[in-house]
């Protein structure tokens, strides 16, 4: 078999409110389908945190990650002024003591801004703490979205691990080299990540490490990412990086 | 890597996964394109390139539309039917034609009559050419389809009005002679597409781009079965081997698979086996 041990940091369990045709109503069914396509482990979310509940979603990630050693909880950032979320100064221990080494932020579903005034203090901490925070594209805050909106935030936070995720198949590399090469810290997934010799051509000039395998499973079909990167012409080192070593790298960095 | 229970289930699976390519299964990708486009950075847009890109996902065939076509079909179609002439049996062509420039539709149906015998189909895109599957200067390409049962490749889209469900079934009806692939299935209105394909025997599902919407592939070989599923990349937009991944850890039969990524095509496109 071809060695490599794949960790997807972008998937997720539960009953969405537009199903996929097919999806993982439960960890366990989630755990199945990696099964299916080889994958050993993932930074999960799950349907109450992306579509109805962050506070709810965040509690019972955890819990439903306890029992299962191949699934890692992400919580869902929320503003801590309205009282659904860690305060800046409480937000370590709570995340030491919930085992979460990872955030998403979905500003424009969860209707905040994803800015220095809702966030400055909390950015400080996660930067201090290594925190990564993954941000999906298809998300916005005020007038910025996307690709524009991880450009601000690295801007003005450029200490913050950044993920930029679900990207979208229609190749982005005009977007994000760019941001590649002025943030040391931008990272993104590689779900939807279909150039044809992408790979090839996108590590032969920057190297593997900012790449993050994913599927977003159960938006996406698990195996195309998995069969890319197997085959992908690059080195093997490389693609072990990107199937799994740089997300543990980044998650084993979190000071907690 | 651990082994994935798709290969522990299917040889399909487990050729892919250990070498990227399955001897006793020539990929055929019906739905490719050919040379650069503005819109996106590709790595490898022409012959040498794609080829590389074919033979990693073990594809025997492409058959390609030129982008620069879409826009003048004098000056694009050549390009794919020269790939296919020196590249013998990796690449096929479909002919564009621009409804947009009505004065040359005589000319478009006389190429397609004096076609070279690697041209194996018509492309059509009516939401570039912002022109409706159904319209008039469609008609004399179709007419030829008709007449000789040509498979037409049209880009379709869903809740789009050039190309969405509802135009695929005019033409569904006018022509039932003309194999017509959906390009994309109607993105979005999938089951929309898959109803066509189930009431027209001349309508068939084409994966480009929807193969990635988990779970779709089994719906549609359940829905409508294998045989009126096929695969396509757009290539050089799409690495194949992400499409063919999703064909291969689908839940579905090796003998679907075969189906989809290889057997229509061959029967559709009249190739040899």
């Amino acid at each position: 078999m071809t060695g490599l041990s794949f960790f997807d940091c972008n998937v997720s369990y539960g009953r969405p409110s537009v199903p996929s045709p097919r999806q993982a109503v439960g960890p366990d069914e989630l755990l199945r389908e990696m099964d299916w396509c080889g994958v050993g482990e993932a930074l999960v979310t799950n349907a109450h945190q992306r579509h109805d509940d962050a506070v709810t979603g965040n509690r019972l990630v955890v819990e439903e990650c306890a029992k299962r050693d191949r699934l890692h909880p992400a919580w869902v950032l929320m503003p801590h002024q309205t009282g659904e979320f860690p305060t800046p100064d409480e937000l370590p221990a709570v995340l030491a003591r919930d085992g979460v080494r990872a955030l998403w932020a979905f500003p424009s579903r969860i209707r905040y801004l994803l800015d220095a005034n809702t966030f400055g203090p909390t950015f400080e901490v996660l930067s201090a703490l290594h925190v990564p925070l993954l941000l999906s594209l298809g998300e916005s805050s005020g007038r910025l979205s996307g690709w524009d909106l991880v450009g601000a935030l690295l801007s003005e936070y450029p200490r913050l691990t950044i993920v930029a995720a679900d990207q979208d198949c229609w190749g982005q590399d005009r977007y994000f080299r760019p941001l590649v090469e002025r943030y040391p810290n931008l990272y993104f997934d590689v779900a939807d990540f279909e150039l044809a010799g992408g790979y090839e051509s996108y590590c032969s000039r920057y190297g593997p490490d900012r790449m993050l395998f994913a599927t977003g499973f159960p938006g996406l079909c698990m195996g195309g990412p998995v069969l890319t990167l197997v085959h992908a012409n690059i080195r093997a080192e490389d693609k072990a990086a990107i199937a799994g070593g740089n997300l543990r790298r980044l998650l084993s960095e979190v000071k907690l | 890597m651990t082994t994935p229970t798709a290969a522990r289930t299917s040889a399909i699976a487990a050729e892919f996964v250990e070498t990227g390519r399955c001897a006793t299964l020539p990929v055929i990708d019906a739905h490719a394109h050919y040379g650069p486009f503005q819109g996106i950075y590709f790595p490898k847009p022409e012959t040498e390139g794609m080829l590389d890109i074919m033979n990693r996902a073990g594809v025997q065939t492409s058959i390609c539309s030129a982008h620069s076509a879409l826009r003048d079909p004098r000056e694009g179609n050549p390009l794919v039917v020269e790939a296919a002439r020196r590249h013998p049996g990796r690449f096929l062509a479909y002919l564009a034609v621009n409804p947009n420039y009505p004065d040359e539709l005589e000319e478009a149906v006389a190429a397609l009559s004096e076609r070279d015998p690697a041209v194996v189909g018509i492309k059509l895109h009516p939401s570039w050419h912002r022109y409706p599957l159904s319209g008039p200067a469609h008609a004399p390409a179709f007419a030829f389809a008709d007449t000789h049962s040509l498979p037409v490749l049209s880009h379709t889209w869903g809740n789009t009005p050039t190309c969405g469900p509802e135009e695929v079934r005019r033409v569904a009806e006018r022509y039932p002679n003309a194999p017509l692939l959906m390009g994309h299935s109607c993105f979005g209105q999938f089951d929309e597409a898959m109803a066509l394909a189930r009431d027209f025997p001349n309508v068939y599902l084409e994966l480009t781009a929807a193969y990635r919407v988990s779970g779709l592939i089994e719906r549609m070989v359940g829905t409508v079965g294998a045989e009126k599923v096929l695969f396509g990349s757009d290539l050089p937009w799409f690495d194949q081997l992400y499409g063919i991944g999703c064909v291969v850890f689908s839940h579905i039969t090796d003998d679907d698979r075969r189906l989809i990524l290889r057997d229509n095509a061959v029967r559709l496109f009249g190739l040899a086996n």
